[in-house]
């Protein structure tokens, strides 16, 4: 069963198609991460999912609630935190829960168990009559997911939550995502941090230019991609005349040159890197490193996008 | 005792406006109230010291009552009648600046729920400026020369404008989201409260001086006719402020129609009372066209709203056909919106002569009702329909909703002037002296002198009867579309009740 089911969405803003036809589900416990350049349609896919936005074409299902038919069913099922998340910043951070509680519709005793149980989650026990426009980004996330959580919700839609962390914090939220996901929520979350991403999310959706560009475990669409080898070489000196050596050469492609080196995608086996080695020494090239590279997210994503806005 | 009271205290807790209870917390945690209230309470204490010292000093004839009162007021006035307001405008106007509309869509909060906690919390701001000055009012009684009924009238009045004000305040701040818009309307908003509460002063003092003009017939219908008229503008501006808070993806239209439909009613139901007091009947008509301005605002709004039905607000369309186009009017859309506009035509029309009617009034009498109402109403269809209809034929109209609306609210006042400054500019002394076909008022007057009915408005009602026949003509296409989207069959996979 899917706690989140995204069936073939598409939103149009004028004449610029935001989102286009994507599909995609997520599971109860798992950490779904949502990748694509700013401008891909990752904000807009998730204001749809959660309902604040209206799709032309397709529908999202939330523990099987249309956003379009039961928007405010399905609101009862999702804690959306917003890239531009909102806080009544004169307000202190009891003040700030409660009002979200009873907003939520939480009688007396169940308010104070939600605030006990999302206060302890968040570890904000020390500083609730904090005024809030006095609290760090990473407390102040930190308020946001609490905030989130305060009806309990199963889907959670974490819009760019580790914008503008520092390290520590970001650590911190990713062991708070992690419990969550333990906890049986299901979760998409967005990020440019794609290190952070790889880390907690065991599936990923490509996203650019409104498009899909591919779905699935982190392995498999790894996988996918990473049927052209990724190669790192070194060479001594003539940086340039090599660079110009690998982009003409038949086989080779997305040549990035790197700190020390080169790095690039190469078709074929171990036996078409040994060719490869026995052509640049040929080639009068002198090289001192070649070896293949294990693909990461970021690969994955620079290779499924080709890094254009709308 | 404590066991006794705790389950009562949780039950009214849980029942608190969750608005009201976060906005009161902020008041009080806040510096601008505290300040405020102080300073108030201060200048007030210091102006009420000065007046007795003057006033004692002064003749014994002096009516130290009305003075200290009036005093009192100008205190007051300035709390309820600019401070509450303006509050009122700045806590919803928040809402955009913090981001936190979003986050209330999306709890369990109805746009009903943020406007009504709105309006409490600035009721409880007022109501704890009111309590600050009743010892003050009760002086101001015991020094003598104060009417007492007078005193009560005008704190109610106080009330109902408090009310209306917060309202328009809440209104206009959901309107503006853009943040420069903000501004602007924030400050055409103080400045507008700044001279409501001067010209409140002038009425009060009229009123203290005289107080025997509040006891005849035309004081009491005043009275009456000012708290209701209060009352109403709040309620159309809670109505357009709920509007403004459901999400954009929400059937935001049809509780505004259905609400709109009250207007007229409440019109025939004050023209009802007056004809006991007066038995004039022209109330009959002259209380349509009152009540059809505050409606103006409303029906801009509906008919330039987009044509086609959104995913959310089609399932609100009933199942069976002959429902929906009874209902089609109350439904979302530009040209339903010209249904809607034609729906309380009809009502104003019934009215007029439904009331002439039953008060037996002579035949001449109901057919000038008639006319009058018809009239108007005519130059309103005109005013709205005309340019939409255009735009819908043009197939520009979704994409110009907000310029329509600017538009069509300057179109307005620029009607009454530009024919005023022409007449000025090129020696027309009656274009000039606002006797223009332009001004709905001036041939509303001249409809009422027999002698200049059938001449001097004949050529400017054909025109009138030819631009609406032309604007009907435009509008065939939009309203044709209307009508079929409601009632074709809904097809697989479209959103059902």
């Amino acid at each position: 069963m899917t706690s989140l089911e995204v069936v073939g969405v598409t939103k149009r803003f004028g004449a610029l198609t935001a989102v286009d036809d994507v599909s995609f589900t997520v599971a109860p416990g798992e950490i779904c991460g949502f990748i694509g350049p700013n401008g891909a349609g990752k904000t807009t896919t998730m204001r749809i999912c959660s309902t604040l936005e209206l799709p032309d074409h397709g529908d999202v299902r939330v523990e099987g609630l249309s956003v379009l038919e039961e928007p405010r069913l399905a609101r009862r099922r999702i804690g959306f935190m917003p890239d531009a998340y909102g806080a009544y910043s004169a307000t202190s951070i009891h003040d700030y829960l409660d009002f979200f509680a009873r907003a939520y519709g939480l009688h007396a005793s169940e308010r104070r168990r939600a605030l006990e149980r999302v206060v302890e989650f968040t570890v904000l026990g020390d500083m609730l009559d904090k005024e809030i426009a006095s609290l760090s980004k990473g407390n102040k996330q930190r308020l946001c997911l609490a905030k989130t959580l305060l009806h309990d919700p199963a889907v959670m839609i974490l819009d760019e939550p580790a914008a503008g962390l520092d390290p520590r914090a970001r650590v911190e939220l990713r062991e708070l995502v992690r419990a969550l996901a333990q906890m049986g929520k299901a979760i998409l979350v967005s990020s440019h941090i794609l290190t952070e991403l790889a880390e907690m999310c065991s599936n990923v959706v490509v996203i650019e230019k409104g498009k899909l560009r591919g779905v699935g475990g982190v392995g498999e669409v790894t996988r996918a991609v990473t049927q052209k080898a990724r190669i790192f070489l070194r060479v001594l000196g003539e940086a340039e005349t090599c660079e110009r050596w690998l982009v003409e050469r038949p086989g080779v492609a997305a040549v990035r040159r790197e700190r020390e080196g080169f790095t690039f995608e190469l078709e074929g086996d171990s036996e078409a890197q040994a060719e490869l080695l026995a052509a640049l020494v040929a080639a009068g090239l002198r090289p001192v490193e070649l070896a293949p590279r294990a693909t990461n997210l970021e690969d994955v994503f620079l290779s499924l996008t080709e890094g254009k806005l709308q | 005792m404590n066991t006794v009271a705790a389950p009562v205290e949780r039950t009214l807790d849980d029942r608190l406006n969750p608005i009201l209870v976060k906005e009161v917390r902020q008041s009080l945690r806040g510096r601008y109230f505290r300040w405020l209230f102080g300073l108030t309470l201060l200048v007030t204490t210091f102006l009420a010291l000065m007046v007795v010292t003057i006033a004692a000093s002064q003749s014994s004839e002096v009516r130290i009552g009305q003075e200290f009162f009036l005093t009192i007021y100008a205190c007051m006035g300035g709390a309820v009648l600019v401070l509450v307001p303006f509050s009122a405008f700045l806590s919803t106007s928040a809402e955009w600046d913090e981001n936190t509309y979003d986050l209330l869509v999306l709890s369990n909060l109805r746009p009903r729920h943020i406007v009504w906690g709105k309006l409490c919390s600035a009721l409880i701001q007022a109501l704890l400026y009111y309590s600050t000055f009743t010892p003050f009012l009760v002086a101001a009684f015991l020094l003598n020369g104060l009417d007492l009924l007078v005193a009560l009238v005008i704190l109610a009045c106080s009330i109902a404008t408090c009310i209306g004000l917060s309202l328009v305040g809440i209104a206009l701040a959901s309107l503006a989201r853009v943040r420069a818009l903000r501004g602007v309307v924030l400050a055409l908003f103080g400045a507008g409260l700044t001279a409501g509460w001067a010209a409140s002063l002038a009425f009060v003092v009229e009123l203290v001086q005289h107080p025997e003009e509040l006891r005849s017939d035309e004081g009491q219908v005043a009275v009456v006719v000012y708290l209701t008229t209060a009352l109403l503008v709040g309620g159309v501006a809670a109505v357009i402020a709920m509007a403004r808070f459901s999400h954009e993806e929400e059937n935001r239209s049809t509780p505004m129609r259905v609400l709109s439909i009250s207007l007229p009613v409440v019109a025939t139901l004050w023209a009802t009372w007056l004809h006991t007091i007066s038995s004039d009947s022209e109330f009959a008509w002259a209380l349509q066209i009152a009540a059809a301005h505050p409606l103006l605002l409303m029906w801009i709004f509906f008919v330039s709203e987009p044509e086609a039905l959104g995913r959310r607000t089609r399932k609100f369309v009933a199942g069976r056909r002959g429902l929906a186009l009874v209902l089609l009017p109350l439904l979302p859309g530009g040209a339903r919106g010209v249904l809607v506009f034609g729906l309380h035509a009809l009502i104003a029309l019934g009215a007029v002569t439904g009331l002439n009617l039953l008060w037996g009034s002579a035949p001449d009498e109901l057919f000038e009702g008639l006319v009058i109402v018809g009239w108007f109403y005519t130059f309103c269809f005109v005013y709205l329909a005309l340019p939409t209809g255009l735009l819908g034929v043009l197939g520009k109209a979704d994409r110009n909703r907000i310029l329509v609306r600017v538009l069509l609210v300057v179109l307005w006042p620029l009607l009454l002037f530009v024919p005023v400054m022409l007449g000025a500019l090129f020696g027309h002394a009656s274009a000039a002296n606002w006797e223009h076909p332009f001004n709905p008022y001036w041939v509303l007057m001249k409809m009422q002198r027999s002698d200049a009915k059938e001449d001097a408005l004949l050529a400017p009602g054909l025109v009138l009867l030819l631009l609406a026949a032309l604007t009907f003509a435009l509008n065939v296409p939009r309203l044709w579309r209307a009508v079929r989207e409601v009632l074709r069959p809904r097809v697989e996979g479209e959103v059902r009740p």
